[in-house]
């Protein structure tokens, strides 16, 4: 690297810290003291909002309904991914090209456009308001990533596996469980991280498939911005403590990191 | 690695689960979106057919034109600063040492946030009243206000979007970068050749298959961008930041017409297709060439 | 073209408790097929890259020409390297790849597009690529790939010299030879100096005018493939070379000492090494007295190789009362055979060194020393 990159690099590091730096003095100061007087460093920080939010169920149980549907979403998409990517590494079939590409189309679907059939869709099953509906919904992209990741992955993986655990005498179930899926921890790690990614991040979707019950995070903090009653330190608070997880998440990955995003399957 | 892959058509009850989801999700709403855009519906017992009118309305709708100009001003806006600013960003980092898992946790940590989350941080920054770069702003002398500038309002949209996505491109062109044994530079630096032909030459070959998957996704997903400039602008100053996706949103939803609604929805779709399309071909030649060649 | 001389070269990794290469001195005569031959581990990788300049030396010197070169880089020291798996510029045609060398120090070196048009038709022609001048790397075949790679090493007309890492690794194996023999009438016919890193002894005894075997971060003998293959100079070295390699036996029970000082040899030797071509199998009775150099053993296993005069020849392993011994000749005996091994020539080792030669005498068949070595 030339050192014109290495500055960039500093650069961009020092642009991607401020905003977040803001977050976390905002989230110390109360929202009176945000609104008094403007100050770089808190002279006053407290944890006021941090509280406001582990003791408030409006808040906190936001954040457990979010988790729930991102769990259970993760769960689906690599539970239903695993066996076709393993199909499609290691077969043909009719069909098999165009049913990947199908597949691929799902993932650049705009959410827009999904709007308004989903929320018929899941208010006629019943399953409106529901953690489970917004974890199926996030499957369209989900699912498409899950199965393009780790079939990149497995292709990596010689059939000669396959073929040793059959002469050993092993069942497929036996093979698949106990062999295969331990040979590919790093890619369903890494499925993991984008899985949490998409359903984590995500707005829209989650925005209209619930209602009071299972009220995720993003939901409460966007209708936070909408009151007039508007706290800046609360607002700021949560916002931080949505940063969390990912941090957590990508810090158990981080090895596997480069290499799931070296098949530029994202 | 070239497999052999046997024919097997019993393959297809592994991906069955797969397919049952996606066509859960997918499939169905879509029929239904399709259906609706061929319908004039007045409520739940009157629908009319109407067959490609309300296609012609949307397309000729100036609306629905000044959203689709706005958004392909933003897009390509973003896109080229993200590319050649994560080129060098990937550029800067080391290779392997104690730094680099530190700034590859940080750069994908923007990827990581909620995405009206990137909103209300930058909400929270660009504030003129209470935003560390608004406050800032003003204090040079710049009245910077992006509630009701709307110059301002794009640049700070795009400002965001840069600090959101860039960490995309620069984690690709990174993991592209890697992949490029040190045979090779080494024989560059036998060959006598200089900074720049060693990028030319050494580098670009390798980062040009992941530059076009990190043009297309980039591509793709600025165009379908909904939550970010929602909770900063919300569209606004008026329509000024309104794009595609956040247009539809509000006849879908607020308005309660279904017909034009559906029918933008299915051009919206079909564009996104024509990019997949040729995003799936550049890479399935990129991974079939690569494939006969280990 | 250089002569290269390593002066008490020695190298440790920063923090390393032992060091990788001992120091060690070899001169390298310009013009020179030079092999570096030993297993993995041996220093040999270590002692290509402190002549590429990728590695400082700990201690020690590199001369080029007679010039110390320690502290240059490896394009201040104007050498090329071809590397186990073909390195070339995937966007650029072959004719661009072959130029490039060129074309990178045309401001230092003053050529010409017509001096570097010719030098690329030149070296095409030699190893006969012509036909792929046009084309991108990723249409050729791994053969063809690391032949242009070959072609870039030599595109300098002054290069000084060309290291060679493994360069067959990537090959298939139904092409290497043909590579080997390129390579080879290449060095012949451009006097190109080259030194070659390898792990296996066929590339290396084929290709080299000489061969330095290295163990241990140390080389154990430098000399011609003759030399190394009939008086290693080490046991290793006995060892090493030839597949299978030597056998070895403990003096006491082979040669009675006094033999040895009565033919003028100072040292006493402890270990005597033979080739499994330098011994036969009789079955007993001897037809010599039992004096000869001999043992008997059991056949546990035969390898057939091939037949020669309608006789099954290859290697014969036998389980002795000195050890198993290994013979590669006529196998005229079955699994589970009782037979005589005897010895017709076999090299001497004192404290794993090399001693002497011995050769059996068809009269007596008593084994000698000839005076001086051969």
């Amino acid at each position: 690297m030339t050192s014109v990159s290495r500055w960039v690099l500093v650069f961009y590091c020092i642009y991607l810290l401020l905003p977040l730096y803001w977050l976390m003095t905002m989230a110390l100061r109360n929202n009176s003291d945000i609104t008094g007087k403007f100050e770089v460093i808190p002279s006053n920080p407290t944890l006021a909002n941090f509280a406001e939010i582990f003791s408030n169920p409006v808040w906190y149980q936001a954040f457990g309904n979010s988790l729930s549907y991102v769990v259970l979403n993760t769960l689906i998409s690599i539970c239903v991914a695993l066996p076709a990517a393993y199909v499609f590494s290691r077969y043909r079939f009719l069909g098999d090209r165009q049913l990947f590409f199908w597949l691929l189309t799902n993932r650049m679907a705009p959410p827009a456009v999904f709007l308004l059939p989903f929320f018929q869709l899941y208010s006629s099953i019943g399953l409106f308001d529901t953690p489970l509906a917004v974890a199926l919904a996030h499957c369209l992209f989900t699912v498409p990533l899950s199965v393009w990741i780790l079939e990149g992955f497995m292709s990596g993986v010689p059939s000669e596996v396959d073929e040793m655990a059959k002469i050993d005498g092993h069942s497929f179930p036996y093979f698949f469980f106990r062999i295969f899926i331990p040979i590919n921890r790093g890619a369903i790690g890494v499925t993991l991280f984008f899985c949490f990614m998409f359903s984590w991040v995500e707005l829209l979707l989650a925005r209209t498939l619930t209602g009071s019950t299972a009220k995720p995070i993003v939901v409460v903090m966007t209708r936070t911005v909408s009151a007039s009653g508007l706290d800046w330190g609360v607002l700021a608070a949560a916002g931080a403590l949505t940063v969390v997880p990912g941090i957590i998440v990508v810090w158990f990955v981080r090895k596997h990191l480069v290499k799931g995003f070296a098949l530029g399957r994202v | 690695m070239a497999i052999n892959k046997p024919y097997n058509n019993r393959a297809w009850l592994g991906v069955l689960p797969v397919l049952l989801i996606v066509a859960f999700s997918a499939v169905i709403p879509l029929m239904t979106v399709v259906n609706y855009s061929v319908q004039d519906i007045l409520d739940f017992n009157s629908r009319f057919y109407v067959g490609l009118d309300w296609y012609r309305e949307t397309l000729q709708d100036p609306r629905f034109i000044e959203a689709f100009g706005r958004q392909v001003l933003f897009s390509l806006s973003v896109l080229a600063i993200e590319i050649p600013l994560g080129i060098l960003v990937a550029r800067g980092l080391p290779k392997n040492g104690a730094w680099t898992s530190v700034l590859l946790i940080l750069l994908a940590v923007p990827l990581l946030i909620p995405w009206n989350v990137v909103g209300t941080i930058w909400q929270i920054y660009a504030r003129s009243d209470i935003g560390l770069l608004g406050v800032g702003l003003n204090e040079l002398g710049l009245a910077f206000n992006y509630t009701s500038n709307p110059t301002h309002a794009w640049l700070t949209l795009i400002a965001m979007d840069v600090w959101h996505w860039t960490s995309l491109v620069a984690l690709l062109s990174f993991a592209g970068l890697t992949s490029v044994p040190p045979a090779y530079y080494q024989a560059a630096e036998l060959d006598g050749a200089s900074k720049w032909q060693v990028f030319r030459y050494v580098e670009m070959p390798r980062l040009s298959g992941v530059l076009v998957i990190a043009v297309l996704l980039r591509l793709m997903d600025s165009f379908m961008i909904y939550t970010e400039p929602f909770v900063l602008t919300g569209g606004g100053p008026g329509n000024a930041t309104t794009f595609l996706s956040q247009y539809l949103a509000t006849m879908a939803v607020g308005q309660f017409d279904l017909g034009p609604a559906a029918a933008f929805s299915v051009i919206y779709f079909l564009f996104i297709l024509l990019f997949c399309w040729i995003f799936y071909n550049s890479v399935m030649l990129d991974d079939n060439e690569a494939r006969h060649h280990d | 073209m250089a002569n290269i001389i390593l002066d008490e070269l020695g190298f440790a990794y920063p923090g390393a408790l032992e060091p990788t290469l001992l120091p060690l001195s070899v001169e390298i005569k310009d013009g020179e097929a030079f092999a570096l031959l030993g297993a993995s581990g041996a220093g040999k990788t270590t002692l290509l890259n402190l002549l590429s300049g990728l590695l400082v030396p700990t201690t020690g010197r590199i001369l080029f020409n007679g010039v110390d070169v320690s502290s240059q880089s490896g394009s201040e020291r104007n050498l090329a390297q071809v590397f186990q798996f073909p390195v070339l510029y995937e966007s650029l045609t072959i004719a661009d790849n072959l130029a490039f060398p060129l074309r990178a120090r045309k401001a230092v070196n003053g050529f010409s597009a017509v001096d570097i048009a010719s030098r690329v038709a030149k070296i095409a022609g030699e190893l006969e690529i012509e036909n792929l001048l046009k084309r991108k790397p990723k249409t050729l075949s791994l053969f063809q790939k690391q032949l242009v790679a070959i072609g870039r090493a030599l595109m300098r007309p002054d290069v000084s010299v060309v290291l060679l890492d493994e360069p067959l690794t990537a090959v298939e194996p139904r092409t290497k030879w043909q590579l080997r023999q390129s390579l080879k009438r290449l060095q012949e016919e451009l006097g190109v100096t080259m030194i070659y890193v390898t792990h296996d002894q066929t590339e290396a005894l084929t290709f080299a005018d000489r061969v330095a075997v290295m163990a241990d971060g140390k080389i154990l003998q430098t000399a011609s493939p003759q030399e190394v293959y009939e008086q290693p100079a080490h046991e290793f070295v006995g060892f090493f070379i030839g597949s299978p390699g030597m056998n070895f036996v403990a003096i006491d029970s082979a040669i009675p000492a006094p033999m040895y000082a009565a033919s003028g040899v100072d040292q006493f030797a402890q270990r005597i090494g033979f080739r499994p071509e330098w011994a036969r199998l009789e079955h007993p009775p001897m037809t010599h007295p039992l004096s000869a150099v001999h043992w008997l053993g059991r056949v546990t296993h035969c390898q057939i190789l091939g037949t020669q005069d309608g006789v099954p020849v290859g290697i014969t392993t036998l389980a002795s009362e000195v050890g198993e011994l290994k013979v590669r000749g006529a196998i005229n005996a079955t699994v589970g055979e009782e037979i005589m091994v005897v010895v017709d020539r076999c090299v001497s080792f004192c404290a794993e060194h090399y001693v002497a030669t011995h050769y059996a005498q068809s009269s007596t068949s008593q084994l000698t020393n000839p005076v001086g070595n051969e």
